[in-house]
């Protein structure tokens, strides 16, 4: 998981173009939470070009180490770091969306328990150190239970939210279709499918739809402890998110992959954990 | 073996080094999971803790809604539409509401404030006083750049302009969605 995880942000950080955001101006900047924290001088550094090009090659030197798994212990903790800041920096200048929020969890999971134990450049030079302490199954089994409940938390709470802030207006047949039209207009989105405009010929069925939804983000919790339902839980996610992409032109990527923590990899792999 | 089975066989032989083990992810799961709950009854996002409230209040066909449509005036006199995605990808998804928040003029209305915002402010002699947008044309030159910076010099598709048009969809009904407000325009 490690790697997959390190993996994403390693693979997002080389694939983004840090100059442009660097280009940006400081003053339409709001930070947000921690990032109240830093003084205005230290973003005017950073909203230059030198400045994302030192948050970048930090970035990807760390992120590269943690994914291989070399220095572990010191370098999942730098990886987090950074990736916060960075999380943060994107942030103070849009909204807080939480498409990788679930990933940024995961990163302090990773970073406080032992994952460059197996797929990592750590274990492979240490393979000769035969005095080396075993860790106990547990070790390894509660990490993965708790991204999975980290995981769970995020819908559940969601529905919850939704049932506490708007109750039974939520299941108003012109809610989904006016948010989703709302999403559909402007071009400052990052896709610009139309099926939004669709919705209304539909919206006498639409609060069955949404009732379902919420149905589902409810029920979420069970994919952690029963294999039965698990796969059917995580497949309406992946019809959910996707649906939202052509629907909202909002999508979830990062929380998406997020779902292969309920991959038995030691399975799998054919390994006893 | 189910994980909750391997978790209490694994509690009930733990010597003393497992059992630190168990305090050590007591405290990291406390660390994680009190600040959501918090975050949760508060109903409030405080980076890096994340209360869930995605779409919370639902769409309402009634309140009429705000849009921006990004657009560039390219050197051959054509109108084009700019996917501000290609301009600053890193934002990914946050691009629209960093033009609301500029428009809404939310840098001004921090407890500190930028001192640029600042000096803006005490020139115009207060928040009252400032136009919707204030840093708008900064945006807009600095996305302007950004595209023509990936244009040859000598291509057609260069801006001599970029800006942003803002309409409303008020009508309350299903149709009727580009009612248009104003525009903010930057020569580059």
């Amino acid at each position: 998981m490690r790697f997959f995880v390190h993996g994403l942000f390693l693979f997002d950080t080389v694939v983004t173009s840090y100059s442009a955001l660097g280009s940006l101006p400081p003053t339409i900047l709001r930070p947000t939470g921690v990032m109240k924290f830093l003084p205005w001088s230290f973003y005017d550094a950073l909203q230059t070009h030198g400045g994302m090009l030192t948050l970048k090659t930090l970035m990807l030197v760390s992120l590269l180490l943690s994914t291989a798994g070399f220095l572990t212990r010191f370098s999942t903790k730098t990886s987090l770091l950074l990736v916060l800041f960075y999380q943060g920096l994107l942030r103070s200048f849009g909204h807080f969306n939480h498409d990788e929020m679930i990933a940024i969890y995961f990163l302090v999971v990773l970073a406080f328990t032992p994952c460059g134990d197996a797929f990592s450049i750590d274990n492979w030079l240490s393979r000769r150190d035969r005095t080396k302490p075993q860790r106990p199954a547990f070790a390894y089994a509660y990490p993965i239970l708790l991204m999975q409940l980290l995981l769970a938390w995020a819908y559940f709470s969601s529905a919850l939210i939704k049932l506490r802030v708007a109750g039974v207006k939520y299941l108003s047949p012109d809610n989904l279709p006016a948010l989703a039209i709302f999403h559909s207009l402007d071009n400052l989105h990052d896709t610009a499918f139309r099926a939004a405009f669709w919705l209304p010929r539909v919206r006498e069925y639409l609060p069955y739809f949404v009732a379902l939804i919420l149905i589902w983000e409810l029920l979420f919790p069970l994919a952690v402890f029963f294999r039965r339902v698990r796969w059917w839980i995580l497949g309406i996610g992946l019809v959910f998110h996707v649906s939202t992409l052509f629907l909202m032109n909002i999508f979830f990527p990062h929380q998406l992959l997020m779902y292969l923590i309920f991959i038995n990899w030691d399975r799998l792999t054919g390994k006893q954990l | 073996m189910s994980i909750i089975s391997k978790l209490t066989s694994s509690w009930a032989q733990a010597d003393r080094a497992e059992k630190r083990l168990v305090i050590k992810y007591a405290v990291l799961t406390a660390a994680l999971f009190l600040p959501l709950f918090w975050a949760f009854l508060a109903v409030r996002n405080l980076y890096p803790i994340a209360a869930w409230n995605v779409m919370m209040a639902g769409g309402d066909l009634e309140r009429g809604r705000s849009y921006c449509m990004l657009r560039g005036e390219t050197i051959s006199g054509e109108t084009i539409d700019v996917a501000a995605i290609d301009l600053t990808g890193a934002l990914y998804s946050r691009n629209w509401t960093m033009v609301n928040a500029t428009i809404d003029n939310q840098s001004f209305k921090l407890k500190s404030l930028h001192p640029q915002n600042e000096e803006m402010l005490r020139q115009l002699g207060g928040i009252a006083n400032l136009p919707p947008g204030a840093r708008i044309p900064d945006l807009l030159q600095a996305w302007g750049e950004i595209y023509n910076k990936r244009e040859p010099e000598s291509s057609p598709k260069r801006l001599k302009a970029i800006r942003l048009d803002m309409y409303r969809w008020e009508s309350g009904r299903y149709s009727e969605y580009d009612k248009f407000i104003e525009s903010w325009r930057k020569e580059l």
